[in-house]
This record gives structure tokens, sequence and C-alpha cells, in this order.
């Protein structure tokens, strides 16, 4: 155990021997389950994702008012669909799991929607971004607190064409990241008056975009759109300044990170991006999460969805003291969920378990860092985007 | 168990060697039975990780005073014994987890391993083809099961066969050009093939994409496997049971057929082809053919492996068939000892169930797993059970 890990574990028995001796001991304990991608390439946003949920539980337990004294399971889904059905089986099958905060990866999140629904646990998704999680199945278990992809290409198309841009070529990697956001980017900037000139797939690997490219330049569009994360991003960008490209490059949540910025230098200028969340200080509880995880000690960063695993457990947690430690009655309580306040803002869910109150930022990259759009100097007019007209 | 071997071996002394040799092997099943329920059972760290030294000490303390020759010997002398022994222990397990649906989740996906891992036993430890796509085949297998329970009504018994084939017909595609090519490039072949697949599952949106599809349930005459099993007097069975049993019959007549095979001249002809190809051919073999009848039959294991694991998790996607898969399956064959079906046994379970159990150590668990496995490979590198001679008269020079 690393020094780290050390640190949280003297620090939460800290925590539970300074309650100890108080009311804590009377209370019944009641557990919950936090899964994510602890290890593996996405791991940094599953640390993130376990340490805000394991904050939430902490926070509750210090709080005396609390019904319950709540210990949380974590399990380790390392983003892979059939290791993420035999952990959620095991949170499911036990019977002292109340509800459950899960999976960053949307190929988890789907495969084991099955097993939340087959043992009745109540369990809401931090994470995962693909729309069919929650639209794509009855199950009244599964619901989602974080937007998906369907909003954020909404606000993209909308945001795009009102800049007044008109011809886009796409490209996007081939996994369901890249498809589902080629996919609903398509529908949403045709529907807005977009055109699409030309839609290339590309392996989530690929080395060289000539080819591509090439046949981009000829078709002269006035934005790149690019469904993908950041190494392939970076590839990208850098070989369409080589090539000369003058269009606007626009990216999706994938791209939002320091690795970007960095493997660009100054080609990363200008590039756009939209995510599904906001900065912590833009977010309505953002700077009193900010501080209690600073508090907490934690070294790995919360990332960007660490506040909504935050909420997501906060959820949980309220809905367990207003209906008692039962998971039919907390599966009912959760659909039910309207209008309720959190750090990310309202969550309100629909008849499939979605937050319908999703929060979707923009955001540039100006001098070497990613800016709120509107906290930018292109949304100020000093600087312009490529191709504006 | 050293002091129960120590001491009445004078008692004992009057059995002959063979059945001393019973005595241990049976003594040994035992052991392993109750200490893989105890471990099972264990979700206390402080407990797991006294197991894990416990098991490595008894091990270690009983090969030194040559114990071990002796469970070695139980399973050459007495061979039906002790297989019947090691499905007992099985069964013991499932009628202790019987309710307890993770467990036995576990354990059933610990007999498809194994079972995938005698295709690839056939293919490396008999052939010396070196198949690093072991996870493409159990994929085929997947894929087949899914398509088919969705689209058609063919029974899904029969559905496990035809993954199997199907598996085996593409690995005839894949065949040719592993034919043209020797040692590692023949390796290099298989891990393009499984790049290849992984794309293709990712871009054909009609076997669901990157998103992977859902799988029907398994059934016999009529009745679903993913109901749980509700007797009249009160016993209740896990769905997972169902999965469990049948994957263990399953195991049964592959462990039995690999086994034969070594037995048999078609296991001889592989070895021969396996250890010096021209001089298997200056005696006549077909060198071709071996390598097509093993990889195919290999494969034929892997795939069927691959449908009844696709059913039994109710969900697939291409992410669960990558080359890292395929080298998890490699590792259980490697770490188990390459051409021993027994030491599959042991390092499936180490593989599926360590991981899992060592979840509370959260990200660090693969640091410590990893490490045990370079450990193994420092010290065993033959593997933990590495295969023994051809034992064709029971009694006669069994190695441990």
């Amino acid at each position: 155990m690393t020094l780290s890990g050390m640190k949280t574990v003297v620090g939460m028995t800290a925590m539970a021997l300074a309650l100890g001796a108080g009311a804590a001991q009377a209370k019944d304990t009641v557990e919950v389950a936090f899964i994510g991608p602890l290890s593996g390439g996405v791991a940094a946003n599953g640390l993130g994702g376990r340490n805000s949920a394991e904050l939430a539980v902490a926070l509750r337990n210090q709080d005396p008012d609390a019904k319950y004294h709540y210990e949380l399971l974590v399990l380790d889904d390392e983003c892979k669909p059939n290791i993420g059905v035999q952990v959620a089986t095991k949170a499911a099958a036990d019977r002292d799991v109340i509800a459950a905060v899960t999976h960053y990866c949307s190929a988890v999140a789907m495969a084991t929607a099955d097993v939340y629904h087959r043992f009745k646990l109540p369990a809401v998704v931090w994470g995962a971004v693909l729309p069919d999680v929650t639209y794509g199945n009855e199950y009244p278990e599964v619901h989602r607190v974080n937007g998906t992809m369907i909003n954020q290409n909404e606000t993209a198309a909308q945001f795009m064409t009102e800049q007044g841009y008109k011809k886009w070529v796409v490209i996007h990697d081939t996994t369901d990241y890249g498809k589902g956001h080629n996919e609903h980017f398509s529908k949403f900037v045709t529907e807005s008056g977009g055109e699409i000139l030309e839609t290339f797939g590309v392996a989530s690997d690929q080395q060289d975009f000539t080819a591509e490219l090439t046949q981009a330049k000829a078709l002269a569009p006035d934005v790149i759109y690019f469904g993908g994360l950041s190494p392939l991003g970076v590839r990208l960008r850098r070989q369409m300044e080589k090539l000369g490209i003058e269009a606007q490059f626009e990216g999706t949540s994938g791209i939002v990170s320091d690795a970007y910025l960095q493997g660009l230098g100054d080609l990363a200028e200008g590039s756009l991006a939209f995510i599904e969340g906001a900065p912590l200080a833009k977010l309505p509880g953002g700077q009193f999460f900010k501080e209690q995880y600073e508090a907490a000690g934690y070294t790995d960063p919360a990332e960007a969805y660490g506040p909504f695993a935050f909420a997501a457990m906060g959820l949980v947690l309220d809905t367990i003291e207003a209906v008692g430690p039962d998971r039919g009655k907390v599966i009912d309580a959760l659909g039910n969920t309207e209008g309720k306040d959190s750090i990310v803002g309202e969550i309100t869910f629909d008849d499939h378990g979605q937050n319908v109150v999703a929060l979707i930022t923009k955001y540039v990259a100006q001098d070497g860092e990613w800016l709120v759009w509107d906290d930018s100097e292109y949304a100020s007019g000093q600087r312009s985007l490529v191709n504006v007209q | 168990m050293q002091n129960n071997l120590i001491y009445r071996i004078p008692v004992l002394g009057r059995l002959s060697e063979s059945n001393l040799s019973l005595f241990a092997g049976l003594l040994a099943a035992l052991l392993t039975t109750g200490f893989a329920i105890w471990f099972l059972k264990a979700e206390n760290e402080y407990v797991i990780g006294f197991l894990l030294a416990l098991a490595v000490a008894v091990t270690l303390g009983v090969s030194r005073l040559g114990g071990l020759g002796y469970v070695g010997r139980a399973f050459s002398d007495h061979e039906k014994l002790m297989n019947g022994a090691a499905v007992c222990g099985v069964l013991a397990l499932a009628a202790v987890f019987r309710e307890d649906h993770f467990t036995l989740l576990m354990i059933a996906i610990v007999l498809l391993y194994m079972l995938a891992g005698l295709g690839l036993t056939i293919q490396f430890g008999y052939l010396g083809l070196v198949n690093l796509s072991g996870a493409s085949f159990l994929g085929v297998g997947a894929y087949t099961s899914a398509v088919l329970l969705a689209h058609t009504a063919v029974p899904p018994l029969l559905v496990l066969v035809i993954g199997g084939v199907m598996s085996a017909l593409v690995g005839c595609l894949l065949v040719l050009p592993v034919l043209r090519t020797k040692g590692h490039y023949s390796a290099v072949v298989t891990i393009a093939f499984a790049i290849l697949f992984m794309s293709f599952l990712q871009v054909n949106d009609t076997l669901g994409g990157p998103q992977g599809l859902a799988t029907g349930e398994m059934a016999l005459f009529g009745w679903g496997f993913n109901t749980g099993i509700e007797l009249e007097n009160g016993f209740y069975g896990s769905f997972y049971l169902n999965y469990l049993l049948l994957a263990l019959a399953l195991l049964v007549i592959a462990f039995a057929l690999v086994k034969r095979l070594e037995r048999s001249w078609i296991g001889l002809s592989m070895d021969a082809v396996r250890l010096d190809e021209t001089a298997a051919a200056c005696y006549g073999l077909s060198i071709a053919r071996w390598k097509v009848v093993g990889f195919t039959l290999g494969n034929f294991l892997i795939g069927m492996a691959g449908a009844l694991y696709a059913m039994m998790l109710g969900f697939i996607a291409p992410a669960n068939f990558s080359f890292g898969d395929s080298l998890i399956l490699v590792s259980i064959v490697l770490l188990g000892g390459i051409g021993n079906p027994w030491g599959l046994a042991v390092a499936a379970a180490i593989v599926v169930i360590l991981p899992e159990k060592l979840q509370m150590i959260q990200e660090y668990r693969f640091l410590l797993f990893a490490g045990l496995v370079v450990l193994v490979l420092l010290f065993r590198p033959d593997g933990l059970l590495p295969r023994g001679m051809r034992n064709y008269i029971p009694g006669g020079g069994a190695r441990s």
C-alpha cells in the first residue's frame, strides 16, 4: 500500500474512531458499493471517482443527523465488460449492499445493466456516457446523473451552427465512443442546417491520417470534427497542420485533457471541445467539493467525473436516509427523483432514469489551457476561430 | 499434513506403495477442496493473506518431504479414482455455494477457462503451435451463440457445438498462413489475427459494434438456465449452478478426450512434430496434417467454451476478446505447466479467483498478482505442475 493509500486508511480510521465514541455506535450499518475502473488505461478517472464517492460516504458518516452508518464496498471493473459482470454480480448478489454507484466505461455499464435488473439492485451510473445505458433498456434499477453524448453533441451542433459554420468533415475512432459521437453529432448538425461532407472512421491506434486528410483537404470543410480521445487527437491535429488544412478543429470530451495541450503545444490554440459537466469552479457546489476533497488529503485528482460520483453517491445516501435501507423502496424513490439539489446542479430523472438537467460546458484551448468558452478571448472577440463567417 | 505422513507411515507401511500414494492423493484432493471452500468464503483481507501464506507453506513443506511425489503417483496409478475425486471436489464446492451467485459464477468461469485452456494445451503443449489469439476463438464461439440464439430457433445445446464448429472453421482459415510460417513467425500471425478480429468486431454494426450485444440463455428441453433451481423440499440453487454443472460436464468430456488423445498414437505424432519437425517428417509424419488437426481441434474446444461463456454472462462486447485476454489464456497454460491438463486447473483458479479476492487492495492488486506470476516463473519456470512422462503402464515411472 502506498503512502497515499495509508493516509486514506489512517484518515478514515481516525474519522471512524472520532465518531465511534459518539452516536455512530448506536446507528445501523448500511452497505453501499462503488464500481469503477481502478486499474488499466482509464484508472485515473476511476480513482478520482472512487475518492469522490468515498468522500461522500465519509462526510455522511460525520453528519450526526444521519440515520445510518455507511460502509463503502469498492470494486474494480477494469473497464472490461466481462470483469464488470463479475463484480456487479458480486455487489448485487450481496443482500447487504443496498445500492451502488457504478461504472465509468460505457461498454461495462451496458453489460451490467442486466445484472442489476436481475438482482434488483438500484444503480446510479456516474461516468458512462453512451445513451443506451439508460435508453437501451426499461430497467427501473438503472439511473444516471451525468449527461450523455446526445446532450453533448446537441449543444455542440447548436453552438457551431450559431458561429456560422456550414460544412464539416467528421473523423472518428471506431470504438463505441467515437462512433456514438459521430452518429449523434451528424444528426444534430444536419438538423440545424449544417452539412457533413464526408465521414472517416479510423482505428483508435492509427498513426497516419494522410489518406483521410488529403481527401478532407480537397473537400475544403469549415470544420474538422473529431470524435475520439487525446492521443489520436494530437496526431490528427498535427498532421492537419502538416498538410496545410485551414479548418477549425472541433473535438469532443475526449480531448479535454492536459495530454492534448502538452502534446500539441502552440498547435492546440483555438481547438474547441464540449464536455458533460463543468470545471469545479463553475459547478454549483464546486467550491465546497474542492475544499472537502483537498481536506481529505487525496493525492490523485478528482478528474472530470469525480463530482458526478460524489453527487451520485450523495443522491443514493439521501434516498436511503429518506426511505430506509430497502432495495425496492430505494429503486422507487430514485425513479421519482425530481429537482434534487447536488453539486453538479439539479438532478431530475426521466422515465428511463436519465438525468434530464444535464450540464454541458463549451471549452476552447487558449494559451496552453482549456478555458470555458465564455471566459475566453475568443468569446469576447479579441481572438477568432478559423473560418468564422 | 506432514505429521500424518511421517507418523502414520509405520502403520501404512503394510500397504503397498501404490495404495499409499492413493491415500496421499485422496487426502490432497480432500484438503484442496476444504481449502477452496475456506478461501472462497473468506472476505477479510487478513484471512485471505493467511490462507495464501498457508497454501504456499504447506505446498512447499510437503514437497520438501517428498509428499508431492506420492500425490503425483496417485494421479498416474489411480487415474480414474483421482479424476473422480476431482469431479467430486467441484461438486462439493457447488453444493456448499449453491445459493451464492457470485462464487458460483467465479467457479464456472474457472471451469470454462480450463476448457479453453485444454484447447490451447493441444495446440501449445502437444503440437508446439503458439496460438496468441485464444480469446479471438473464444469470441467466435461467443458471437456465434449470441447471433444464433437471437435470430434462430436452434436448440442451445446444439448452439454450443456450432459455436465450436464455427471457431474451428475460422481456425481453418488462419491455419493457412500459420502453416507457411514457423516458430515465432507463426505466433506473430496469430497476434495479427487477434487484432484483425477485434477491429472486425468493432466496425461490424450487425454484430453490435463496439457496444456489444446481449446473448440469450442456455436451455435444455425447454427449461431455461437463467431460472434458479427450486425444489419442493426447500432446496434453492442459484441459476449459476446450472451453468456450473453444464460447464463441468463439458470439461469432463473434453478432459477425457484430451487425455486419451495424449495417450494415443495421435498424441505421440503431435509430440514428435513439436520436438523435431524434420525428424518427424523423415519418419513419414505429415507435419501439415497434424498441425491442421491439432489446431482445429483446439479451436473447437475454445469456441465451445466461448459459446457457453457468452450465454452465462448474458452480454458480450469486443473488449472481452482483446489481445490482452488471449495473453491471459496463454498465461494460464504457461503457469500451469505446458501440456499438463491438471496444471490448468490450478492456474485457472489462480488467474481468475486471485485478482477477485484481492479486490480490497483495489488499485494495487495487479501489482501483487503480477509479482506472484513473476515469482512462479522464476522459481518454477516449467509451470506449477510440469507435464510428466507418458504413462502407459500404471505404476511405471510417474513424475510429479
